[in-house]
């Protein structure tokens, strides 16, 4: 143990003295993030606020119907009307984007509401989801207008609104706040808390393996009195501790771009904020440990195999997709925790946080969590001794 | 004192290496070092004399523990290699002409670090640090980064580091490689400083010039066997030719065939 503990301290400063990992392990969680969620709620308020607050340009070709609709459109001193203009040039302008919607009411509309039928009103828009909002804002007018012929007819046959509607569906949403929130930043703590783990120790693993094998170092400090598990264990601990600090940096990153952003609701941080009670932060640190030994045992292996830094970055890079998936599935809806999805690795981490936050951990699943990772971790921890035990590897 | 007796070490081919090979075999393992046997002792300096790939450095790592022999013993200073590396290593000094250093530490980190792992109490490591920082005028770049020191100056790191806890045996596989003649000229004085103080002394090169000024007891190594194994002095009585590579290039020939 002294001599695993001389090779940590040496490792550590070696790695804390290494510009590539202090980038990764601190400047992108504590820089980056809040950074980028400053930026991201940024855009993302401002392109809302513009969408609402934008004047639209609007087509409309009404063959002398509707003028109740039209009257509608011409009120809003945010619309725009461009009248009597063709469907063909309207599809134009739209594709094109100088016209936002095109309203196209059918030649006989009047007299199909007059004849009680059902008249045709068609919208053009170009929607790719940022676009929504511009759509609800003319599709309210039409929405509007047809509840007022509704109403029309139904005075008019003497019949009261009731009648056209069967079911009164009342919607009561008993989820909490937390339980909402929870869904949210449940889905996307453990994806950036997985993330981080990996990326943490990733460049350790290879400077301190595959990093030494070609500057050689490593054949020197073989011929020390420390044993080949000694020398593993030292490193192993530096590149464990790099993915864990890099993941509590990571939270502490989101901590403080979350609160930091004042274009943030109040309300909304504090719910996030009260999801992370002090309970929830043993346990997802308690998930962490064995993670970080798993990745550690997995990316030292990939290392030490290695025959030089760039090789093992390329062997290692990729590696992120495999981490990636299962942290990503996690965040699927339908996915959820049970005895099958607790066996397996980084899926658990995933969906256990989830529940974490979510306040609804049960002691079984927990502990079957627990023993699937320190299952895979010892066998990690296993492999990785023995790779570094191979003369074949060593001297590759 | 060292003592190797019959030691082989089997390498398994992969297909890549089989088929640079070509050599028309389909053998699927190399025997980098086949049968050997030598005995260094205190106070004198062995040389592992061959050309390059004739299996010096293969041999001076299973001497140093670094690889394990497929078959045979080695002891060093009495302790069975195969049984008790990391004793052996407490034992050791190993420096190889390619031996690099951490860039990212001061020399004397270096030279602390390796200190801490051969167990060295604070006292004694400060007094023999000061003496060996004095002998090789380390003070002066003593707390500058190894990356931004010269070729020399990082050699001269990697001698202290390599002798910090005063071992007694020290191997050194072709330590003069890729350096200029004064960094050489250091690690030469060096291994006779350390004969001088009753050390057991193993060596490999390709230089016959150092072979010349160091060598007391000379061994000559080609494809993994001895083609030679006595007395430097006694090689110079015996041979026929006029000069030390003649006579080196004569032998080699005479072990192929």
């Amino acid at each position: 143990m002294k001599m695993s503990y001389i090779i940590f301290r040496k490792e550590l400063l070696d790695t804390i003295r290494d510009r590539r990992t202090i980038i990764s392990m601190i400047v992108v969680p504590l820089l980056l993030i809040p950074l980028l969620i400053t930026i991201s709620s940024r855009m993302f308020i401002s392109q809302t606020v513009e969408a609402r607050e934008k004047i639209l340009t609007v087509g409309l070709l009404t063959h002398g119907n509707a003028p109740d609709l039209r009257s509608m459109l011409l009120a809003d001193d945010r619309i725009q009307l461009k009248e009597n203009i063709t469907a063909d040039s309207a599809r134009y302008l739209i594709e094109a984007d100088h016209m936002d919607a095109f309203i196209e009411i059918e030649p006989d509309f009047d007299s199909h509401i007059a004849n009680l039928n059902t008249g045709t009103i068609t919208l053009y828009f170009k929607s790719t989801g940022d676009r929504s909002i511009e759509k609800g804002r003319v599709l309210r007018y039409i929405e509007k207008f047809e509840r007022e012929l509704l109403a029309d007819r139904l005075h008019s046959l003497h019949l009261d609104e009731s009648i056209v509607r069967t079911v009164d569906i009342r919607e009561r949403n008993l989820a909490t706040a937390r339980d909402i929130m929870a869904d949210v930043i449940g889905g996307l703590l453990p994806y950036m808390f997985i993330i981080f783990c990996f990326m943490g120790g990733m460049y350790p693993a290879i400077d301190l393996a595959a990093g030494e094998k070609e500057r050689g170092t490593l054949e020197t400090l073989l011929t020390s009195p420390a044993s080949r598990f000694e020398i593993l264990m030292g490193k192993f601990g530096v590149v464990a501790l790099a993915g864990i600090l890099t993941a509590i940096l990571g939270i502490v990153g989101l901590y403080i771009g979350f609160t930091q952003v004042k274009e943030i609701p109040t309300e909304l941080v504090r719910t996030i904020l009260g999801l992370l009670e002090p309970q929830s932060i043993i346990l997802l640190l308690s998930l962490l440990f064995p993670l970080t030994i798993f990745f550690a045992s997995v990316l030292l292996s990939l290392s030490i195999y290695a025959k030089s830094y760039k090789e093992a970055q390329s062997i290692i890079s990729p590696m992120m997709i495999v981490v990636i998936v299962p942290a990503f599935l996690g965040m699927l809806p339908g996915v959820t925790l049970n005895t099958t999805t607790a066996l397996i690795p980084i899926l658990n981490v995933s969906l256990m946080t989830k529940a974490i936050i979510a306040g609804t951990v049960t002691p079984g699943l927990l502990i079957t969590v627990y023993l699937s990772l320190i299952l895979f971790a010892g066998f990690g921890l296993v492999i990785c001794s023995r790779i570094f035990n191979r003369e074949s590897v060593i001297f590759r | 004192m060292i003592n190797v007796t019959n030691i082989w070490k089997t390498f398994k081919l992969d297909r890549q290496q089989r088929k640079e090979r070509q050599n028309g075999k389909q053998n699927r393992v190399v025997h980098a070092v086949a049968g050997i046997s030598f005995e260094c002792k205190p106070g004198r300096i062995f040389t592992l004399l061959g050309p390059n790939g004739a299996g010096k450095t293969t041999a001076l790592r299973m001497v140093a523990t670094l690889l394990k022999p497929t078959s045979g013993t080695i002891t060093v200073g009495g302790i069975d290699a195969l049984r008790q590396p990391n004793e052996v290593r407490k034992k050791i000094g190993f420096l190889t002409g390619t031996t690099r250093l951490y860039d990212r530490l001061t020399p004397e980190e270096i030279v602390k670090y390796y200190a801490d792992l051969h167990g060295m109490d604070k006292e004694k490591f400060r007094l023999r640090k000061n003496e060996l920082f004095d002998l090789l005028g380390i003070h002066e770049f003593a707390r500058r980064r190894i990356g931004k020191l010269s070729t020399g100056m990082r050699q001269k790191v990697s001698i202290a580091r390599t002798i910090i806890h005063d071992p007694q045996i020290i191997v050194f596989d072709e330590p003069t490689v890729g350096l200029d003649v004064i960094t050489a000229r250091h690690i030469i004085d060096l291994i006779r400083d350390c004969k001088q103080a009753g050390k057991t002394i193993i060596f490999s090169t390709h230089i016959m010039g150092e072979v010349s000024l160091l060598s007391d007891d000379l061994a000559i190594i080609h494809n993994g066997k001895l083609c030679y194994n006595g007395a430097y002095d006694d090689f110079r009585e015996r041979m026929k030719t006029s000069s030390l590579d003649e006579e080196f290039i004569k032998i080699i020939g005479e072990a192929e065939g």
